[in-house]
């Protein structure tokens, strides 16, 4: 019996760990220009598509599919930023909303008009299949998925911490009046967040390919799931969606197996009202 | 002067609207407007006027149209009883809702809101009573006039027309109060509002009861038009986002506004849809998506707002500064 | 002078005669409206029912006499109507109640169609009809299985598919002739999805189950679009049931059948209620790691040169995919609907409902392995019924019971990978 509950509670950190990793772009544009972006899902969704394609056209795996994937997504996190971002942010927070969800329509629609509807998947034993360890079973996959995320999470926080290239991100978020003051450009600044956290999304995407189905509309299934970590973590705080996102992974698998599958996002949603009850800032956010 | 001569020409237009283009689809279009304009005009009380971004106001919408579906399948009631008991019910929710969620501030508000329509969408989702998956269906041959199921779409736009002018009515009212005073200044900074002595919270509190009450009419009114509920479109989020995306498209905490953005917004989905959905490519949502885009990008205040501006620039050569200012309000 | 009257006359004669040739070549056509979820979560389903559609289009529209007897096939056209041609307007639903019946609307007051067909999602297939039933328009439905939909006393709606109650039947013959067989079959589980579709089976299987005394030993619900199912499968692994029996659809059937392998459960015997696990991406995605999955369907390839044989053939070559079960339901209706068309030799509504009233189609008939079709007064098809197959070599369904229409023995237990 209790073997089982441990390997729910293992699974439910590697769920965590892969939530963590998608939320961990959207948390840093977040915190960084106060900006909601509602296509977030879809940018994981193209990183999984990009993967796709590196492996149809190539055959190859994460290996190749997933720093591919980053750098397309890099790119058009570069372009949505100077194409629309730029300009709605001058406007009302409800423009952000606007803009981003057409956007979200448009990345979708666009995948469904080239791809298809149908649902797509790589094959099984891309990244070695499952192993056994003290008679746990452990999808490699999802392994290297939590692998990165903790690394990805390890390199942001690093990045905003330690470099002069996050104390300026950090500054221009701050004040980007100030900043532009001591000769920090906030446009650049800006471009290179959006760059990191699409970059960041589009691997993210890329690795969960390597596990979960494809179709123009898994943004959807995702996306809410990234809000609700990045929110619980603490808007802008990076470490703060790798403990919010094991939280939500370890809550779910586990109201799945004790409660039923039906009830787990129930349970899900509830905890995290009742947890902005008593930090309305969330668990790592400045408040 | 001026003014209130394009008002009555706007409004001689949208009363005989239905009589001009008068083909079935045509009127239905046209009702579809109207009601997709009382909705967003609710949401715009609280999310407009106070810039509290909800992304739960379905919740309110769904119980409408569930308490006038309810009215029917459980107790062979007119679907119209289910108006009243709707209000009731959604003003108590968002009493309970506003209460905790209306302290938090920006995105935290958005993202507890979206958590409790998820949740609501969820419980109801397993809930029998009212249908659970299934859905409630209204009257499916009307017994008298008062199961509201007509064929054509012309009582339904006079009706929603009617609903509509009321909504308008007490948004105006609320907006040239001194609770209308209130709300822009919560919005503009809520800290300051404070310090002035405004009562914050409590103002804050009473425009989303408000406003709930008046998006559970729409959701009823919703469910007698289409004769049916479930889950996925009485209480999707979906239906949230598209009453937030319609008040700032057409200028959000503007008396018009939402009406503007349903104007342009609910044409634009179901042509788009009648040309290109058929052909099974997914063509229609580029189109849409690709428009809210440019709208977005190129007039972030909403299209309102650049009529303003426009007709102030004429009135004076200079730029109007209460426009600009508006149109950068955080 | 008289010779130039004659041939005044017969150039005259020659211009009327062109010009009958001409309105004749302009010919009628019988226009059908046909809404179904072009985009959104169900998109696939949606597309792959759009493209069923124009297969059947093109065989009835022109002449095919390699498919024998089935109907409408051998000429072009609908006989009926002096060979008129078939057009389908198809319109998309969108995934939303409110959009379905605005489309069902507008087909049948701006593009008058004379019959409607649709909409995969029940709640869709609900609202649209009630619109056709305002107008008087037929609307013919092929897939959609909630029981409300015949219930509601209508008139002018009539549906193909086989419903819950046919579903659990086949279930319970099946696993009552298997152990009769010697198999193990006495704790099973469901597992189902809380949309309308899972919730109506599931409830249903219970109820036909425990009525004929066997009970469900374990029910796990779980919400649609997962992003994670390993909770359900680790249930499973605990209570090892004998017979898993799984309502999912696409999205889902795919993640349970990677869980499975991660987690290394293979149950005895799975069987799948169709939808998911008929899904051509299903088996392009996890066939190979289902292997032996049961399933259920009326539909089956049958023997080389059989209409059936043709039609996936005609299928594949149009939308890239296999035939499957829910592709096959819907233009098994359409062939009902343009057979009534035909057999009413009129487009007048009235006349279609009437001929649809009176349609008794025999097995040989149909593409669907159904009983025939034969509507009773409340619309549905009474003789509507299914077949269990099974997934052997990983890429294609084969029909395994009852024997009758077995093409195979079933293989038991459960391969997986």
């Amino acid at each position: 019996m209790s073997s089982i509950l441990v390997q729910v509670i293992v699974g439910g950190l590697l769920l965590g760990a892969v939530y963590a990793l998608f939320s961990s772009g959207l948390t840093l544009v977040w915190g960084m220009m106060n900006i909601v972006n509602f296509a977030h899902g879809d940018f994981v969704m193209l990183g999984m598509y990009v993967a796709f394609v590196v492996w149809t056209l190539f055959g190859a795996g994460p290996w190749a599919g997933a720093p591919l994937a980053a750098l397309v997504l890099a790119t058009l996190g570069v372009v949505v930023y100077f194409g629309l971002i730029r300009d709605i942010m001058k406007g009302p927070m409800l423009a952000q909303i606007l803009g981003t969800f057409g956007l979200a329509l448009l990345l979708r629609y666009s995948v469904f008009w080239w791809f298809g509807a149908n649902f797509l998947s790589l094959p099984e034993n891309l990244v070695g299949g499952t192993f056994e360890v003290a008679g746990l079973r452990i999808q490699a996959s999802r392994l290297l998925a939590g692998a990165v995320a903790l690394l990805v999470t390890l390199g942001l926080h690093l990045l905003l911490t330690r470099t002069s290239l996050g104390s300026k991100m950090l500054a221009v978020a701050e004040d980007s009046t100030a900043a532009q003051l001591m000769g920090i450009r906030p446009d650049t600044m800006q471009a290179i967040a959006w760059a990191i956290a699409a970059g960041a999304t589009g691997l993210a995407g890329a690795l969960i390919a390597t596990f979960f189905y494809i179709v123009p509309t898994v943004g959807e299934t995702l996306g809410i799931v990234a809000f609700v970590t990045v929110s619980l973590g603490g808007f802008g705080s990076v470490p703060g969606a790798l403990v919010a996102g094991l939280l939500i992974g370890v809550i779910e698998s586990l109201s799945g197996y004790l409660i039923g599958p039906v009830y787990k996002d129930m349970v899900v949603y509830s905890l995290f009202l009742g947890f902005l009850w008593f930090r309305p800032q969330g668990l790592m956010g400045k408040s | 002067m001026r003014r209130l001569l394009w008002l009555s020409v706007v409004l001689a237009l949208v009363v005989a609207y239905p009589l001009l283009f008068s083909t079935p689809f045509q009127q239905r279009l046209g009702a579809l407007v109207l009601l997709y304009a009382i909705a967003a005009s609710a949401w715009n009380i609280v999310g407009g006027y106070a810039g509290q971004v909800s992304v739960g106001h379905v919740v309110f919408f769904g119980c409408g149209a569930y308490a006038a579906m309810g009215a029917y399948a459980h107790f062979a009631l007119s679907p119209l009883v289910g108006i009243p008991v709707g209000i009731v019910i959604s003003v108590a929710i968002s009493a309970i809702i506003g209460v905790p969620t209306l302290r938090l501030s920006g995105h935290y508000f958005s993202m507890a809101t979206i958590a409790v329509a998820e949740l609501v969408r969820l419980i109801v989702t397993n809930t029998g009573y009212l249908g659970a998956a299934v859905g409630l269906s209204g009257p499916t041959v009307p017994r008298n006039v008062f199961d509201l199921s007509f064929i054509s779409a012309l009582p339904y736009y006079y009706l929603f027309l009617a609903v509509l002018a009321l909504t308008l009515g007490i948004t105006w009212w609320i907006a040239n109060s001194r609770m209308g005073f209130y709300l822009r200044a919560i919005r503009d900074s809520e800290r300051a509002a404070r310090s002035l002595g405004a009562p914050a919270s409590r103002t804050k509190l009473y425009a989303f009861m408000l406003s709930a009450g008046l998006t559970s009419v729409a959701g009823a009114l919703y469910a007698m038009m289409f004769g049916f509920v479930d889950p996925e479109s009485g209480l999707g989020i979906l239906i949230s986002v598209k009453m937030l995306i319609m008040a700032a498209l057409g200028g959000a905490g503007l008396l018009f506004g939402p009406l503007v953005g349903a104007a342009i917004l609910v044409p634009l989905e179901e042509i788009s849809n009648n040309l290109l959905g058929g052909k099974g490519a997914g063509l229609t949502f580029v189109l849409y998506g690709a428009i809210i885009v440019l709208i977005a990008r190129f007039q972030p205040g909403g299209i309102l707002m650049l009529v303003k501006r426009m007709i102030a620039k004429r009135r004076s050569k200079l730029p109007s500064a209460e426009a600009r200012g508006a149109a950068h309000a955080p | 002078m008289r010779f130039k009257h004659i041939i005044g006359l017969l150039c005259a004669a020659s211009i009327s005669v062109m010009l009958a040739g001409h309105a004749f070549a302009q010919e009628k056509t019988v226009k059908i409206g046909a809404v179904y979820p072009l985009s959104g979560n169900a998109a696939s389903a949606g597309v792959h029912a759009k493209a069923a559609i124009e297969v059947a289009m093109d065989i009835i529209n022109n002449p095919h006499p390699e498919f024998g007897n089935f109907p409408l096939a051998k000429n072009a056209g609908l006989a009926g109507l002096g060979g008129a041609k078939v057009e389908v307007v198809f319109a998309d639903n969108q995934g939303s109640p409110a959009t379905g019946q605005n489309q069902a609307l507008r087909l049948i007051t701006e593009e008058k169609v004379v019959a409607l067909t649709g909409s995969y999602q029940s709640g869709i297939t609900l609202t649209a009809s009630a619109i056709a039933e305002k107008y008087g328009i037929p609307f013919v439905n092929g897939e959609s299985v909630a029981a409300n939909l015949t219930e509601r006393g209508f008139k002018w709606f009539f549906r193909v598919t086989p419903v819950a109650a046919d579903f659990a039947k086949i279930y319970y013959e099946f696993l009552k002739d298997m152990k009769a067989a010697g198999v193990k079959t006495d704790s099973v589980a469901l597992v189902h999805d809380n949309t309308e579709y899972g919730t109506s089976v599931s409830s249903v299987i219970t109820s036909v189950f425990k009525d004929n005394g066997q009970s469900i030993a374990l029910d796990i619900a779980y919400a649609v679009n997962a992003t994670d199912v390993q909770s359900q499968i680790l249930q499973l692994k605990e209570k090892k049931p004998d017979v898993v029996i799984m309502i999912a659809y696409a999205s889902d059937a795919i993640l349970y059948a990677k869980t499975m392998q991660a987690l290394d459960y293979k149950p005895p015997m799975i069987i799948a209620d169709d939808s998911g696990y008929s899904d051509p991406s299903f088996i392009k995605s996890v066939g190979k790691i289902s292997q032996g999955v049961l399933n259920r369907s009326s539909w089956s390839v049958g023997p080389p040169g059989s209409p059936t044989a043709l039609i996936a053939e005609m299928y594949k070559k149009k939308s890239g995919d296999e035939m499957d079960d829910t592709a096959g339901r819907q233009m098994q209706a359409f062939f009902v609907l343009c057979g009534a068309i035909d057999r009413a030799g009129s487009t007048d509504p009235a006349k279609i409902q009437a001929a649809l009233k009176a349609t008794d189609l025999k097995p040989d008939q149909l593409m669907m392995g159904y009983k025939g079709i034969k509507f009773d007064e409340k619309g549905q098809n009474v003789l509507a019924s299914g077949l269990v197959i099974q997934l052997q070599d990983g890429e294609n369904y084969v029909a395994v019971w009852p024997k009758a229409n077995a093409e195979k023995t079933p293989v038991l237990p459960y391969k997986g990978w």
